[in-house]
């Protein structure tokens, strides 16, 4: 046949196709006419008129089957036999709604959560940094080891950059150099975030950027859209004000403007020129974990003073590896550096500086937590399976009959099996569907959900890959499962299938595969169980712990003053004393307080050495604080005195410490009156009082000592004063305006920022946990609910399959007690074999939680009774209803069945 | 009684309606069943319904086309006539047919 015959031909069976009826119909007709016919001419040939009908027919032949014979002629029979198939499967599914909801609700929760959950990990964790070869890019830190501590500490819980809170601190400005001449990197470039005011734009505004040295961006690999990036000689304090903008402020602030490169912005009064444009997209690091976008970039500018002083540790830093350099080499080369420094300087002489692939430093506190959920999302994905199995086990095992009625009346087997494949298609098609929709909102909510500072949380987006091969396997799972019943009642002589009339309950291997599917489901489900009732322990253990001041009633806000308007600490010393009063003066307001940073908001640590003696040496916590400082926040003072307004510049310099620095520096003896020093040569400050022990940091941190200078003493520290605290009678909320104004009847131009209450500070700190917590919690529900499901169905269909056994039981004079029994007895077999099993697995699985566990065991016994019980529990009351049918079989209707 | 009946060799059944709509045009299926018996004096037996499968096979190829009309006796039928590619493609069977027939015919005459 030739190709235009051949196109012709295909064109003749798609039109006959979509006129199959009409094709069927014609024939029929064709074919009901000819035995007519050939009836009439036999008549006339004389035979009997019935006769003559019956002759004709025998001699035309089977026509159904000729009819058929034309029908595969046109290519239809497939179609056809899928489409019917597919028809029957609907109405069959839409027969059982119960059975059809059930695999279709277990399906898309399946596939919703794990796409949901893996979507996350892939854009949070997996996914490559938007960097140039970003796997050799790496994050460099500082990190502060006293001799004495012990080398396990845990560096998650406060954020990165807090000097002194833990043992990770930021890079000091003098160190960078040596660094550089290790001869591990390729680059490395130093970048602080620096908020400052926009203003000379229409409306004044507090913008975030990030102050950075001059090779940032080509450490980083990116090239700016327009202009240039920063010249090595603007990167100094002498150097005219520069500044880089991102693709969004140039769009947003700047309107687009094409003349972009010759303009100005005036940022914290002073004008800088714009050399260039960032590309669209672009994110700093340190903006990949947070939600205030980057919008300019600065040169760093390090004074000669902070260059010079090895004790400031002020910048993060990131640097590129040389090719063919790895991470540990470079480590290895990095810390010969630490060591050479800390015999050379004092200030080093307890720090070592330490590097980590960018991409895991950047989501180090993110990892476990994800790493939990993805697990917890694997466990789901089992059990539903698992469930999906079970279900369709069920029911192919309950059509048995059906089966082999259909055999029976010339089905072929092929066909049988297909008939059941596409009931599965159908299920495993609706079960994506609701799947993907799902999976969307989950993903919605757990974005919108998750904690403030995982990275690139805003760049999730909905897995395909993860949907496709989850449904995949979801999809065969239920296949294979729903084929493997199928295969056996094919095999089933229909005469035998038939002669027993679909009341047995299968052979004995279905049983068991469903009692061991059942089985899979409790410990599975226990299992994750466990897991969240280890986090929820941990999380009450959490919220449990003191934290040492009373948060309550109290607001906080930051209130950064320009250094061009506010040049000295004596300037912004005045302003906060006047701020003081004036607050101090609003009605509601018991008592207020400025410092440099309160309690959760950061801070400040240096090292000191006690009574001018170098052996007894620490670095603790510092801060500088006005005398009501410990009333505001409910600390209270233990011994000695407290600061007070006549501590000041002048006098005597003192400082409070808490009970951690006495037990540390002194073995616990009476602090008051000794003396310590920032440096050798540096003032004398005498210890006046002990206050009550702070958890600084947040709940899960450690105490550390702490050390409170008077803010008014302002030359014994080098941090700006920047934060407020107000303790109000009330809602502190309701005194945000009023305190606001105070501070613009000041300076009109001063923006209040981050206006929170201790609380919310507190609930933001613990957010993390909260999170992991419910998600685990959410995630160990729904398979409690899965596993429920699986019970209550394979007990359900057994009780049923059972009917007329329990019949005769009853009406042997069995009590309906006992048969009740008898069905909760099997029950709690199938649910103590999955818990002996969950149990181990429990065991053994739950260990990669401990990293996430706030002063819990990962056995900790009481997670896992919780656990058995609720199990336990729920399983027995899946298996009442089925229990209670069986007690109530009445013996006479189940005998009459059979 | 009639006399020996035979099957149709497989294969020869689409010639024989071929051949049968060449020589007397266009007729419904009755109408060829029949003309295909008579031809044979009844010596050729096909179940007649085997007829459909192969006049909808050659629709498909385009050797046949059906037109819907009326019979003598006024009742809708579908008459059916060879197309152009219909008669080569009775022109290729016939020739194939001979060759095989003689072929044969050869190897059972005795020489």
């Amino acid at each position: 046949m030739g190709i235009r015959a051949w196109f012709l031909a295909c064109i003749r069976r798609a039109a006959a196709f979509f006129e199959r009826d009409e094709q069927a119909a014609a024939l029929r007709e064709e074919m009901r006419l000819h035995v007519e016919l050939r009836a009439r001419r036999l008549h006339r040939q004389g035979l009997g008129a019935d006769e003559a009908v019956y002759a004709a027919r025998r001699q035309f032949g089977n026509a159904a089957w000729y009819q058929g014979e034309s029908s595969e002629v046109w290519g239809w029979a497939m179609w056809e036999r899928f489409i019917q198939d597919l028809r029957h499967g609907a109405r069959a599914l839409a027969k059982s709604p119960g059975f059809s909801a059930i695999a279709v609700a277990t399906l898309a929760l399946g596939l919703g959560i794990n796409t949901a959950v893996f979507s996350i990990v892939n854009a949070v964790m997996l996914r490559a940094l938007p960097y140039q070869q970003p796997e050799r890019l790496v994050s460099l830190w500082e990190e502060n080891s006293r001799p004495d501590d012990t080398p396990t500490f845990n560096t998650k819980g406060s954020p990165v950059g807090t000097a002194g809170t833990s043992q990770r601190t930021t890079v000091s400005v003098a160190n960078l150099a040596d660094y550089r001449n290790s001869g591990a990197f390729e680059g490395l470039a130093a970048f602080a975030v620096t908020p400052m005011n926009l203003t000379a734009m229409e409306t004044p505004a507090r913008v975030t950027g990030e102050s950075v040295e001059w090779n940032f961006f080509s450490v980083l690999g990116i090239s700016p859209q327009r202009g240039r990036t920063f010249l090595a000689e603007e990167d100094s304090p002498d150097a005219d004000p520069r500044v880089i903008v991102t693709h969004d402020f140039w769009q947003r602030r700047l309107g687009g403007d094409a003349g972009v490169l010759e303009r100005s912005i005036v940022l914290d009064a002073k004008p800088y020129r714009i050399v260039g444009v960032l590309p669209a997209g672009f994110q700093s690091p340190a903006q990949l974990g947070s939600k205030d976008p980057i919008e300019f970039y600065v040169p760093s500018a390090f004074s000669k003073d902070l260059l010079a002083s090895r004790g400031d540790h002020e910048v993060n830093v990131l640097a590129r590896l040389r090719p063919g350099v790895g991470v540990k080499k470079a480590q290895a080369a990095l810390s010969t550096v630490s060591s050479n420094l800390a015999a050379q300087y004092r200030a080093n002489r307890d720090t070592r500086a330490v590097i980590a692939p960018l991409r895991d430093d950047l989501v180090q506190n993110v990892r476990e937590s994800l790493l939990a959920l993805l697990g917890a999302s694997g466990l789901i994905v089992l059990i539903t399976c698992v469930n999906v199995a079970n279900l369709l086990v069920v029911r192919a095992v309950g059509r048995r009959h059906e089966t082999s009625v259909r055999m029976a009346l010339g089905a072929g087997r092929l066909r049988m099996m297909w008939q059941l494949v596409t009931e599965s298609i159908l299920i495993a098609a609706a079960g994506c569907v609701a799947g993907i929709a799902l999976g969307r909102m989950l993903m919605a909510v757990l974005v919108a959900m998750a904690p403030a500072g995982t990275p690139r949380i805003s760049s999730v987006t909905m897995d395909w890959q993860v949907f496709g091969l989850s449904a995949a396997i979801a999809t065969l799972t239920g296949l294979i499962f729903g084929m493997a019943p199928a295969w056996q009642a094919s095999q089933v002589k229909p005469v035998e299938a038939l002669k027993s009339a679909g009341r047995g309950s299968g052979a004995k291997s279905q049983v068991r595969w469903r009692s061991a599917l059942t089985v899979a489901e409790v410990a599975l489900s226990l299992v994750l169980l466990v897991g969240a009732g280890l986090l929820l322990r941990s999380f009450t253990t959490l919220m449990g712990v003191d934290l040492g001041f009373q948060p309550d009633h109290v607001i906080a806000m930051n209130v950064n003053l320009p250094a061009l308007r506010y040049p000295t600490p004596l300037a912004r010393l005045q302003f906060f004393q006047q701020l003081d009063e004036r607050v101090r003066a609003l009605p509601g307001v018991q008592a207020d307080a400025y410092a440099n940073r309160m309690p959760l908001r950061g801070g400040w640590g240096s090292g000191i050495a006690l009574d001018g003696n170098p052996d007894l040496r620490a670095t603790p916590d510092f801060q500088a604080v006005s005398p009501g400082y410990f009333e505001t926040l409910g600390i209270p003072l233990l011994r000695g005195r407290s600061l007070t307004a006549q501590d000041g510049n002048g006098q005597m310099p003192v400082a409070v410490v808490n009970q951690e620095f006495a037990r540390e520096m002194l073995h616990g003896g009476d602090p008051i009156g000794h003396f310590m020093q920032r440096a050798p040569t540096a003032p004398r400050i005498t210890i006046v009082g002990v206050v009550n022990d702070i958890r600084r940091a947040g709940k899960t941190d450690k105490i550390n000592p702490e050390v409170y200078l008077c803010a008014a003493q302002t030359t014994l520290y080098p941090v700006s004063l920047a934060d407020l605290a107000v303790r109000t009678a009330g809602d502190p909320r309701q005194l945000v305006n009023a305190i606001s104004r105070q501070v613009w009847q000041i300076d009109k131009d001063q923006p209040v920022t981050n206006v929170r209450t201790m609380d919310e500070i507190i609930d933001l700190s613990v957010s993390q946990r909260r999170f992991q917590t419910l998600l685990l919690a959410v995630f160990a529900s729904v398979a409690v609910g899965l596993a429920i499901v699986g019970i209550y169905s394979v007990l359900a269909f057994s009780v049923s399959q059972r009917t007329s056994e329990l019949g005769i039981r009853i009406a042997l004079g069995a009590a309906p007690r006992s048969i009740f029994g008898l069905v909760l007895r099997q029950a709690g077999t199938l649910i103590a074999a999955g818990m002996a099993i969950g149990l181990a697995g429990a065991l053994a699985l739950t260990r990669v939680l401990q990293d996430l566990l706030f002063q819990v065991k990962t056995t900790d016994w009481q997670a896992y009774a919780g656990a058995i019980a609720l199990l336990s529990a729920v399983a027995l009351a899946a298996a009442f209803i089925p229990a209670r049918r069986g007690a109530r079989v009445n013996p006479i209707v189940a005998l009459r069945d059979e | 009684m009639r006399g020996q009946r035979d099957e149709i060799p497989p294969g020869t059944l689409d010639m024989l309606i071929l051949k049968t709509l060449s020589r007397l045009g266009e007729m419904h299926g009755f109408e060829i069943a029949d003309s295909i018996q008579q031809a044979s004096v009844d010596v050729l037996q096909v179940e007649e319904g085997s007829l459909y499968p192969c006049l909808q096979r050659m629709l498909i190829k385009g050797w046949l086309k059906g037109e819907w009309g009326k019979t003598g006796e006024n009742r809708r039928a579908r008459y059916y006539s060879l197309t152009v590619d219909g008669r080569k493609q009775l022109a290729r069977e016939m020739e194939r047919y001979e060759r095989v027939s003689q072929a044969i015919a050869r190897v059972l005459q005795p020489v």
